[in-house]
């Protein structure tokens, strides 16, 4: 029961080739680029998203933290389209792994606390101090700050990790347990369609909204450090 | 866990920065979001003189004192 569980978790191979490469770079394809001056639909309409994106979350920034506004849209529209597209049935979701997440979680903090060493080095040592701390409380608090600045990588790749692969744990479950329960009780059966049905609504709003908690604190990061 | 098995971690790295970092940044730099086109407004930038804003008849070349 374990293996059939979790074996949609496993990095696609097929026969020793890693396809799974080629999974990732899948999202790539459903944003054509844009080559005239008026383009089609859905190109136009990709740019229209882009835009609203962009404008509310670059707002708060200082040009310096701006220079980031590729990196920021390109992490949100990957994250967005690979979450939505796994949740096609027999699809593997990319962002389900953790190696993926780390990869991605841990050279984004990195570039944004370099980048506050290098340009503002004293203010993002004082970070590691809030305003106001009693004497005494100074060197346990600056160790509690420590930790806490170097889990945000950890905590971003394992929340994405943990909210995509509970979610689709449990939609295999519950419609396992649907399919089992027609033959015994149908009425059951189909509370339990029904609680599928409003799990898959809460999964895409999960693929989204995961998506764009990752790339708000990488910006919440980046904006602490420009 | 599956997500534990640490040995395609690499292939997966690599895969998802080849994709994050290269391919869909290709993709979204070539968004470009012109200002709606506009007429420009007319405006002449230069002054006439005091002396020609009225034009009279003694200030034609000919009619000049000749020097």
């Amino acid at each position: 029961m374990n293996e059939n569980l979790f074996s949609s978790f496993i990095t696609p191979t097929m026969m020793g080739l890693p396809i799974v490469i080629l999974i990732i770079m899948f999202p790539t394809l459903l944003f054509p680029t844009p080559t005239r001056l008026i383009n089609n639909r859905l190109v136009s309409a990709q740019q229209w998203l882009a835009q609203l994106i962009l404008k509310q979350m670059m707002m708060m920034h200082s040009p310096k933290g701006r220079t980031w506004a590729l990196m920021l849209i390109s992490l949100i529209m990957f994250i967005g389209s690979t979450n939505l597209l796994g949740l096609l049935p027999h699809s593997f979701t990319p962002t389900t792994q953790l190696s993926m997440n780390l990869g991605m979680a841990i050279p984004l903090w990195a570039g944004t606390v370099i980048t506050g060493f290098r340009y503002k080095t004293k203010a993002s040592l004082a970070h590691f101090l809030p305003q106001g701390t009693p004497v005494p409380l100074i060197p346990m608090l600056v160790i509690i700050e420590t930790i806490s600045l170097f889990i945000q990588p950890m905590a971003l790749a394992v929340r994405l990790t943990a909210n995509i692969t509970a979610g689709h744990l449990l939609m295999h479950l519950i419609g396992g347990a649907a399919l089992a329960l027609i033959s015994i009780s149908p009425t059951t059966a189909l509370i339990t369609f029904i609680i599928l049905i409003l799990l898959t609504i809460l999964e895409f709003a999960v693929a989204l909204i995961q998506a764009y908690v990752f790339t708000l604190l990488v910006s919440l990061y980046l904006h602490d450090n420009t | 866990m599956p997500q534990l098995d640490t040995s395609t971690w690499l292939v997966t790295i690599l895969a998802m920065i080849l994709t994050l970092f290269i391919l869909i940044q290709l993709k979204f730099h070539k968004y470009s979001y012109p200002l709606s086109p506009a007429p420009k407004t007319f405006k002449s930038t230069s002054f006439p003189t005091p002396w020609e804003t009225k034009w009279t008849k003694i200030y034609s070349p000919l009619l000049l004192p000749q020097q």
